[in-house]
């Protein structure tokens, strides 16, 4: 069976006016089908890169991304994105807003409007169609993010950071919903976090990332029951997995640390 | 704040704002009949008003006397070249500052020109369009597309470049095509830039218009303030410019209507 997603010897520098910047040296991954992946790692440590070079906004410098088989080259809607500011059109309805995927491939008006109304049901948002995104709160925005994503029907979805602007309440709503919705869509998550308890709560997978040049330090699995409810998050496996996963952190954190102090000397 | 509330402020500013000018009318008007000011160069308000009287209602008979009858003619002549020429500003302006700000390439090949004509003002263009276009509209028409062109162009391109760089990648990762990015994206990010263009755009074409009517055509209240000066009838170049101020404001108030129903999602927060 070929990998949903399969990255190669990935690196990336980027060019800037200050130099050089390497944000990945040599990453190599692969997501099974239906994997629900979580990346942790230190802030600035290249997760975001790596997921636009899956998403196809950002092309590698050396190696490659490939989503079931097929190199990556350019966006498209078999890989979904949610961002972190919900980047929602202001213009448009919450409903346009989520059907806008399948218009643009020319898909009849009454169609995807039905659609929309199915998805925005499944997001908790039935009733806000004709609300504009400004109108509602941080959590409803990346609802709408997520809805219009589901309706793209992709074959991965790719999370940067989704719930990481909203409050802590907010946030656990959120995961329920979202652990909530997969269990019914389903499909390849890629879902990048800096919070250690949002990633053991979501994943059957968590991936750590050393501090930049980001490269990945190990891959943990997490073998808890689903459905998962927030109950979990008081059962003792969940704290040990929290513990080791924190001990890996921690270490990464005091090397990046190091690193920081001796590239100012 | 409640409604009536809200209408009472609303008239109490209305009346200290027409206070002032109220106040400097009834002066003038004074002077006038006291024979302080020299009428046949200042005519107090109620000769100004009597003239314009005439000149938008009183029958023009043999047509030998010009400021009988006219007005409405007259603003329309004006009225139409501003119409014409901001539309043509308008609709070279748009595409052109979206591609400029959305395409490197473009933006190297064009802007670099649009810059080096930018400084040269409108009243320089003019031996130009007489030259090119003769006494005619079309010499008018162009002046005013070029003055109302610039502003556009440039907020055009300026709402295009900074369209938030998520906004492009959400459309493009949900499939939208160049073309679609462009009309359904870039186009209504850059909208809010655009009216601003569009605003300063029309105040330039009121002014194109005096110009071009006071020296390349024949018609219109860029022509009536001339020539009504020449032949002494102040009243007349004093309701002409009157005339112009408020066709300038009522045509800034019809844009400003149409900005606030395309751009209703700006207001939709405070509503
Ligand atoms: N477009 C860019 N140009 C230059 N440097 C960048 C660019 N994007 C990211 N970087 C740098 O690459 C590193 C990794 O960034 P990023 O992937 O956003 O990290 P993370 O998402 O893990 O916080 C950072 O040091 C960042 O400053
Ligand atoms: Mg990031």
């Amino acid at each position: 069976m070929t990998d949903a997603v399969a990255i190669r010897g990935l690196r990336k520098v980027f060019e800037g006016r200050a130099g050089a910047v390497e944000a990945l040296a040599a990453i190599d991954m692969t997501l099974a089908e239906g994997e629900f992946a979580c990346i942790l790692g230190p802030s600035g440590c290249g997760k975001s890169t790596l997921l636009n070079v899956i998403a196809g906004f950002e092309a590698p410098t050396e190696g490659s991304a490939s989503v079931f088989g097929a190199p990556v080259s350019a966006p498209g809607p078999d890989r979904a994105v949610v961002f972190q500011e919900a980047s929602l059109f202001p213009w448009l309805s919450v409903r346009d807003n989520v059907t806008f995927g399948p218009r643009m491939l020319g898909r009849p008006k009454d169609e995807t409007d039905a659609l929309a109304r199915r998805f925005l049901d499944l997001v908790g948002l039935s009733g806000f169609e004709h609300h504009l995104p400004d109108q509602l709160s941080g959590g409803m925005k990346q609802r709408v993010g997520i809805a219009r994503c589901l309706i793209l029907n992709p074959r991965v979805y790719l999370m940067d950071e989704p719930f990481g602007a909203l409050d802590a309440q907010t946030r656990m709503q959120m995961q329920e919903l979202l652990t909530h919705v997969w269990d019914q869509a389903r499909g390849t998550v890629l879902f990048i976090t800096h919070d250690i308890d949002e990633a053991i709560f979501l994943a059957d997978t968590v991936y750590v990332m050393t501090a930049r040049p980001g490269r990945m330090r190990s891959r943990i699995a997490i073998e808890l029951p689903r459905p998962r409810s927030i109950d979990l998050l008081t059962d003792p496996r969940f704290n040990a997995l929290r513990a080791d996963i924190l001990r890996q952190i921690r270490e990464e954190a005091i090397k990046a640390m190091a690193e920081e102090e001796r590239a100012r000397r | 704040m409640t409604a009536a509330v809200r209408r009472r402020a609303g008239l109490r500013e209305l009346g200290l704002g027409l206070a002032l000018p109220f106040v400097l009318v009834v002066i003038w008007e004074a002077a006038g009949r006291a024979g302080v000011v020299p009428q046949g160069i200042l005519p107090a308000p109620s000769l100004v008003a009597a003239a314009w009287r005439d000149w938008a209602f009183a029958d023009p008979g043999l047509g030998l006397n010009p400021y009988l009858g006219t007005w409405g003619e007259t603003v329309l002549f004006s009225a139409r070249r501003v119409f014409t020429g901001f539309v043509c500003a308008i609709l070279i302006g748009v595409p052109m500052g979206i591609m400029i700000g959305w395409n490197r390439m473009v933006a190297g090949a064009v802007d670099p020109l649009i810059q080096s004509l930018r400084p040269i003002p409108i009243t320089a263009w003019l031996p130009f369009a007489i030259a090119v276009f003769g006494i005619r509209d079309a010499g008018a028409v162009f002046l005013i597309a070029l003055g109302a062109f610039f502003p556009i162009v440039v907020n055009a391109t300026a709402g295009a470049r900074d369209v938030p760089r998520n906004l492009i990648r959400a459309a493009r990762m949900m499939g939208a095509n160049e073309r679609q990015l462009l009309l359904r994206v870039v186009l209504p990010a850059a909208l809010p830039n655009i009216f601003t263009g569009m605003r300063l755009g029309l105040g330039i074409a009121w002014t194109a218009v005096i110009v071009a009517e006071i020296v390349a055509v024949k018609s219109g209240l860029g022509y009536v303030l001339w020539d009504a000066y020449y032949v002494g009838r102040m009243d007349v170049v004093i309701a002409d410019m009157v005339s112009i101020g408020i066709a300038g404001f009522l045509s800034d108030r019809v844009l400003v209507a149409v900005q606030l129903r395309v751009l209703h999602w700006k207001q939709a927060v405070r509503a």
